[in-house]
């Protein structure tokens, strides 16, 4: 056994991690016996995931196309959207939390809590 | 009376998709769930099963049916009126048979199809249960699956759209006991489909205020209802930029999930399933921007009066 021979390992940019079993929420399949090939910035294969799927995973990246928060369609730091977000649902008289669906079921459960909390409607995409 | 998936593939041998187009709209479902796949008491797959697609037009979905049957638009409710009837051997008028525009041939072959399967299951789509009968159509196709139990194991599931729209139910329902349009500004739960569902909350401008999570009405609601939530101050998670976002206050970019956001998401037979991201996140995700918001809001002091020192409930 020779290490010296082995090759240097590859930039950590252009190395893929693979994802066995990876789970797909762009349907109510969730098909979850997804192979995922991703380098540090995205996804670039998807094994065994139909079409949507793909289009799914591939259309996510790590990259930052957007800032972190926006007020009136003005860049702003988490912190101040937090604040003014917290305000406009404390404020209201009839707050409504609204959509659930592409998100996790943890988020979900804080925007019940979120609801309650200010007093107002929840409703999912199931009222359509 | 629903079941799993799991229970789908290794015994149902007669199956109906009812106003929905899986092939283009869910395309895994025939090949990993319910169609072609072997199970345990299904030996030979696709061999060993019976497919029936109800639909108002002929989708690439019928390509692998081995029955189509097309009834006419808005017509499902009588339909499956119909085909209640005829499972309780029931007379049924020659009019109301040509109104659904099928034959009686073709509805008793079903019925008599559907009393001789070991196991039967039909999946509904939005095409029976957002159109003419909404609420009443997936009541009637739950009633026809229930029924069929006096004759054989008979289920029914619907066919969820959306990601996690499965697991937003059951979150709801575990949290409130009501799975969506539930009202909480008496401090309890008050559930009324019609009266505090989105559509008709904006179209009527009974909101001031709006948090969007997870979904874009700006693309997809009419336009009385994009133009309220233009009109009060709203606020959007989303890992993009969306069209709801261009009209709100304030927008969040969060991770996606199940891509760079870790969680929990419920398959549409209420699995519940454990996301694996592939991407590190490079924004907050829902989860936390939300517990960031709750904080927040509950630094300040609460909305609803105090109790009186020693009041007692009467």
């Amino acid at each position: 056994m020779s290490t010296a021979t082995s090759a240097p390992p590859e930039p950590a940019k252009h190395e893929l991690t693979v994802v066995k079993n990876a789970v797909c929420t762009f349907c109510g399949c969730v098909c979850d016996d997804i192979e995922l090939h991703a380098n540090a910035e995205r996804i670039v294969e998807t094994k065994r995931a139909c079409i949507l799927g793909e289009a799914w995973f591939k259309n996510h990246t790590a990259e930052r196309h957007y800032p972190d928060a926006l007020i009136d369609g003005k860049e702003a730091s988490i912190d101040d959207a937090v604040e003014v977000a917290a305000d406009i649902l404390y404020k209201a008289n009839m707050p409504l939390v609204y959509g659930l669906s592409n998100t996790t079921c943890e988020a979900q459960r804080e925007a019940v809590w979120l609801a309650e909390l200010v007093g107002g409607v929840i409703d999912s995409h199931t009222s359509l | 009376m629903s079941c799993t998936l799991g229970e789908v593939k290794n015994r149902a041998d007669f199956i109906i998709y009812w106003g929905g187009n899986p092939a283009e709209c869910h395309p895994r479902h025939f090949t990993r769930y319910a169609l072609t796949p072997k199970g345990k008491f299904i030996p030979r797959g696709r061999k060993d099963r019976t497919m029936v697609l109800v639909d108002i037009r002929e989708t690439p979905s019928a390509k692998a049916a081995d029955i189509f049957l097309q009834v006419r638009p808005g017509k499902d409710f009588e339909m499956l009126s119909i085909l209640r009837a005829l499972v309780k051997n029931q007379k049924v008028s020659a009019s109301a048979v040509a109104e659904t525009g099928l034959t009686l041939e073709q509805l008793t072959d079903l019925v008599s199809r559907m009393k001789a399967a070991k196991f039967g299951v039909l999946f509904f789509g939005m095409g029976l249960s957002m159109t003419r009968g909404k609420h009443m159509n997936s009541a009637a196709a739950l009633t026809l699956a229930a029924e069929m139990n006096a004759f054989t194991k008979f289920v029914a599931m619907p066919m969820r759209g959306h990601g996690n729209v499965t697991g937003a139910d059951v979150i709801m329902r575990y949290t409130t006991t009501y799975p969506f349009g539930i009202n909480l500004s008496r401090g309890y739960p008050r559930f009324n489909p019609g009266e505090y569902s989105t559509i008709d909350l904006l179209v009527r401008g009974d909101t001031d205020a709006t948090l969007v999570l997870g979904a874009d009405p700006g693309a997809t609601m009419p336009k009385p209802a994009i133009e309220h939530l233009r009109r009060t101050p709203t606020i959007v998670l989303d890992p993009k930029v969306t069209h709801t976002s261009r009209l709100a206050r304030v927008h969040f970019t969060t991770a996606p999930a199940g891509i760079s956001a870790p969680g929990t998401a419920y398959r549409m037979d209420e699995v519940p399933l454990p996301l694996r991201p592939a991407l590190k996140p490079s924004y907050l995700t829902d989860e936390e921007v939300l517990k960031r918001i709750v904080a927040a809001v509950k630094a300040k002091p609460p909305w609803y009066p105090a109790a009186r020192d020693g009041a007692q409930i009467a």
